[in-house]
């Protein structure tokens, strides 16, 4: 199975760079989601892999071997569009077998291949629909039969989820990602959907702007983001800006209107102006004992399983917490509360160009 | 199989891909568009013989000015009637259901089919005071005026192209629109008036366009018309006039080539004035009269407006088309026709239709691919622009530019055939590009792109997969280019003097020979022949289509 490496793949529409240096490897049979917001380039990732685009400059190379200038057929990187593209004047089974009859193999391998792959997308009983008679998921399964049916050893999905409603999506993740990994293919998986990438990937790649800015396992881009970006993006968070007052085991950084936060430690110097990160979830609301911050609750959002807490705090802003719903009355809107964090929780980056705010726009 | 795939192999290659796709775009640009308004050289070419034979002649320029004012004004009403009366057609088709509706859209498109050589003669004998050797005992003999004549005759094949057009763009606007502004209070008249008809242009201008191109092109219908009435001497508009003149040998190439280039000209401003005109002029939609409009809605008004659309489509479209049928039952038969020049006229016509076909196919889908497929490119973009050219210039005058490109104005018999099918091709191309770089337009790309990840090369992503959606449109645009083909008179005697093509030879018999009946037979047999060869087509597709599932 092949591994994927791009390198310095640059395209340019007019002003849009949709690729501007990317680089990313993907290891032999690994399941790989792009994650990134609109317009971040991830689509154009894809199609540069599959040779639908063909980059400005840069290049793609399979296992090693340099495939930039191959012909989307010839490279057995298979693509699924968001929207299925089954062929509507083919059956089930004819979309299945459109790759094996392109290739033109023997009668009975054919028939092999397919049984194989209804079986694999539990259709045996509807070889003979048209892609209009099936459900969504239905679509999705043949689609994905269809895929891994041509023979290719790269699977490519763009948002492959997107078109299913709700629970079916969350239902599909894991199945998803069991078929790739059981037939050992390497895949790269695009989303916006971030509980999607986290649960489903063996690496997470974050892109924006046409470029990957990190790249790791789910736990290591949630944990250790390289930018307030990345932490905003993967899991919400807080951020205080602040200067750096000491390092010990932990950081110090004091606040623009004095409050001191902790934080782990870092490599910028005392004195140094930096944006302290720490995830919603890890951000703790309490009535009493110590905090950081002493804030007011400003609105609880009721979310199933967690609250949703806004709290103000006067002259520095507004912090977000998630809390469990059994606390749900032990909170009201109006409560004066503290905030605080455990240090090893808490990431300091330096200062983003042109702002933290610009920073962490999604466009 | 295996030379087959060496063949896929090689047309899949890069580099012959771009080959023919050059020559494709080379073909279009130098067998199309250039000889299309290649006469416009002539003006500067061969200023003096113009300056001499025609500006200086004062009866020359007089039938000039007459004929094109003429052909404009008549194009000009001709389409404000057919938007009139179309747009609550096009209504009807699109919002209403009801028992016959199929029925109805058949009749819409019957007028199509008939080649407009029958349609002048049928409708000359319904409507016009006719000559007195031209016995029509139903004839209603009320209208005496050949500019009328020609307009309610231009009518009848123009309104299936404008009702046919709106409806298309009615089908895709959402009528939740529309629904939403009568929640909000506005009247049906007001809803439809304010929200649906601003989003209309597009559909319109394509309307309007086609209307205009097709009665200016048209000749062979308006000169069995004119020749079929009783005191239409001397009433030209500019493709008559053309036919009339090329007839008249050489000497008149100065006059002809003028006149085409007025022709020429003038269409192509009203193409940019029309687009400019229509997307750029504000329509009231602002204002409202909510009492008058609400009055309008209901009851009477509503019904009689669907009943004027229904009378209007029977007495003004088809029964003028097929009111030949009473003729030949009536008439008395002449005795001396000879049936082997028609049928040999036929055969031709068949033939170049035949030819002319195959080639828009050929060359026309791969155009309309790269149309459809280019982008925001610049050259497919320029590309989109220029096929309207032959679509708006009047086939006459495209065909004496054809010929002064090709053979300097002088066909001889031998390259005739040729020449006319290099004429039939250039005005037809745009038919088959347009059809199918619109239906094309409609799929999403992914679909090819999905092909060729599955490992499908471009042609055979082509054939399996974006063919078989976009067969129908492949279909209409060939039979449109077909029958158009078939009827054409104008660009044929144009291009070739004394063509044998089964309209130039009903023109002959009913304004040289005088046979009227004989050409009401022959006009009778081509629409038959027109309706059994589509019908066959159709048979032809459905059957495969079911083959194929």
């Amino acid at each position: 199975m092949p591994s994927i490496s791009l390198k310095q793949a640059y395209k340019h529409y007019g002003d849009i760079r949709a690729a501007d240096g990317l680089d990313l490897e993907v290891q032999n049979g690994e399941y790989l989601c792009l994650l990134g917001p609109t317009g971040a380039g991830k689509t154009t990732a894809l199609r540069i892999i599959s040779g639908l685009i063909r980059p400005d400059s840069g290049s793609v190379s399979f296992n090693g071997t340099d495939v930039t200038h191959l012909e989307p057929q010839d490279r057995g990187a298979v693509l699924l569009s968001q929207t299925y593209s089954l062929f509507p004047q083919l059956t089930v089974a004819e979309n299945i077998l459109f790759g094996p009859n392109i290739r033109n193999l023997p009668e009975n391998e054919k028939d092999r291949i397919l049984a194989d792959m209804l079986d694999l997308v539990r259709l045996t009983k509807r070889p003979d629909a048209y892609p209009r008679e099936l459900s969504g998921g239905m679509q999705q399964r043949t689609a994905l039969a269809r895929a891994l049916a041509s023979g290719a050893q790269i699977l490519l999905l763009d948002e492959p989820l997107r078109a299913l409603d709700a629970r079916l999506r969350i239902s599909l993740r894991r199945e998803l990602r069991d078929l790739a990994k059981s037939l050992n293919m390497t895949t790269v998986h695009v989303t916006h959907d971030q509980d999607e990438a986290l649960v489903m990937a063996d690496r997470i790649a974050v892109i924006r702007e046409g470029r990957i800015i990190q790249i790791g396992t789910p736990e290591d881009v949630f944990d250790n983001p390289v930018s307030p970006f990345v932490a905003n993006f993967v899991g919400q968070s807080n951020f205080l800006i602040g200067e750096v007052v000491s390092k010990r085991e932990e950081t110090t950084v004091k606040g623009e209107r004095g409050n001191i936060v902790l934080a782990r430690p870092c490599p910028f110097a005392v004195g140094e102006k930096v944006v302290v990160g720490v995830k919603v979830g890890n951000t703790e609301i309490a009535k009493e004992g110590e905090g950081f911050f002493d804030g007011m609750v400003e609105r609880i959002l009721f979310e199933g399983r967690n609250l949703h807490v806004d709290v103000s705090v006067e002259g520095v802003g507004r912090f977000h917490s998630k809390v469990p719903s059994w606390r749900l009355g032990k909170l009201a809107v109006g409560d004066r509360v503290k905030i605080k964090w455990s240090a090893d929780k808490a990431v300091v980056f330096s200062i983003p160009e042109g702002g933290l705010e610009k920073e962490l726009k999604v466009e | 199989m295996n030379r087959l795939e060496r063949l896929v192999a090689f047309i899949s290659k890069p580099g012959f891909r771009k080959g023919w796709l050059g020559f494709i775009i080379a073909f279009f640009l130098i067998m199309v568009i250039v000889p299309t308004v290649f006469i416009l050289t002539y003006a500067i070419t061969d200023w003096n013989s113009i300056q001499t034979k025609v500006l200086n002649d004062p009866a020359v320029t007089r039938m000039i000015t007459d004929a094109v004012i003429a052909s404009f004004e008549i194009a000009g009403i001709v389409t404000l009637i057919d938007f009139l009366v179309g747009l609550p057609m096009a209504w009807i088709l699109v919002r209403k259901s009801f028992r016959g509706k199929e029925m109805l859209d058949t009749l819409i498109d019957m007028p199509l089919a008939v080649p407009t050589a029958a349609l002048g003669f049928s409708s000359a004998i319904f409507w016009a005071v006719t000559k007195p050797d031209v016995t029509s005992p139903l004839g209603l003999e009320i209208i005496a005026s050949p500019f009328l004549l020609i307009i309610l005759l231009h009518v009848v094949f123009s309104y299936p192209y404008m009702v046919r057009s709106l409806a298309a763009i009615l089908q895709q606007i959402d009528q939740t629109y529309e629904t939403a502004g009568q929640t909000l209070g506005a009247s049906k008249l007001t809803a439809a008036r304010t929200i649906t008809l601003p989003l209309f242009r597009a559909g319109l201008v394509t309307g309007i366009i086609l209307c205009l191109a097709r009665s200016l092109s048209e000749t062979g219908g308006t000169m069995i018309a004119l020749g079929t009435m009783a005191n239409a001497q001397g009433f030209q508009i500019g493709p008559t006039l053309i036919g009339t003149w090329k007839a008249l040998g050489t000497s008149m190439n100065p006059a002809l080539a003028f006149v085409s280039i007025i022709l020429i000209i003038l269409a192509l401003v009203l193409l940019v004035v029309m687009k400019l005109l229509v997307m750029k002029v504000k329509l009231p939609a602002g204002k409202v009269w909510p009492r008058w409009e609400k009055i309008l809605s209901r009851g009477f008004v509503p019904k009689s407006k669907d009943g004027f659309s229904l009378f209007f489509l029977v007495l003004f479209v088809l029964v003028p088309s097929f009111f030949i049928f009473t003729y030949v039952a009536t008439a008395s038969p002449s005795g001396s026709s000879n049936w082997s020049m028609f049928w040999d006229s036929l055969f031709a016509s068949f033939v170049i239709a035949a030819v002319v076909t195959v080639i828009d196919l050929a060359l026309g889908v791969p155009l309309a691919l790269y149309i459809a497929r280019g982008g925001h490119n610049k050259l497919p973009a320029s590309l989109d622009v220029l096929v309207n050219i032959p679509l708006i210039v009047p086939t006459a005058a495209l065909g004496v530019s054809l010929s002064y490109f090709w053979v300097g104005g002088n066909a001889d018999t031998a390259s005739g055939i040729w020449l006319i099918i290099l004429a039939h091709v250039a005005f037809t191309y745009p038919l088959v590009v347009r059809n199918v770089a619109g239906a094309v337009e409609e799929i999403e790309p992914s679909y090819e792109e999905t092909a060729r990840t599955l490992g499908a090369k471009p042609v055979q992503a082509f054939r399996r997969v974006l063919f078989p959606m976009i067969k129908a449109s492949i279909l209409a645009g060939a039979i449109m280019a077909f029958t158009r083909s078939l009827g054409e008179t104008g660009a044929t005697q144009a291009v070739v003097k004394n063509a044998n093509t089964a309209p130039v030879y009903i023109v002959n018999l009913i304004n040289v020979q005088h046979d009227y009946y004989t050409a009401a037979l022959a006009c009778i047999l081509l629409i038959i022949v027109s309706y059994v060869f589509m019908l066959l087509l159709r048979y032809i597709t459905k059957r495969r289509e079911e083959v194929l599932k």
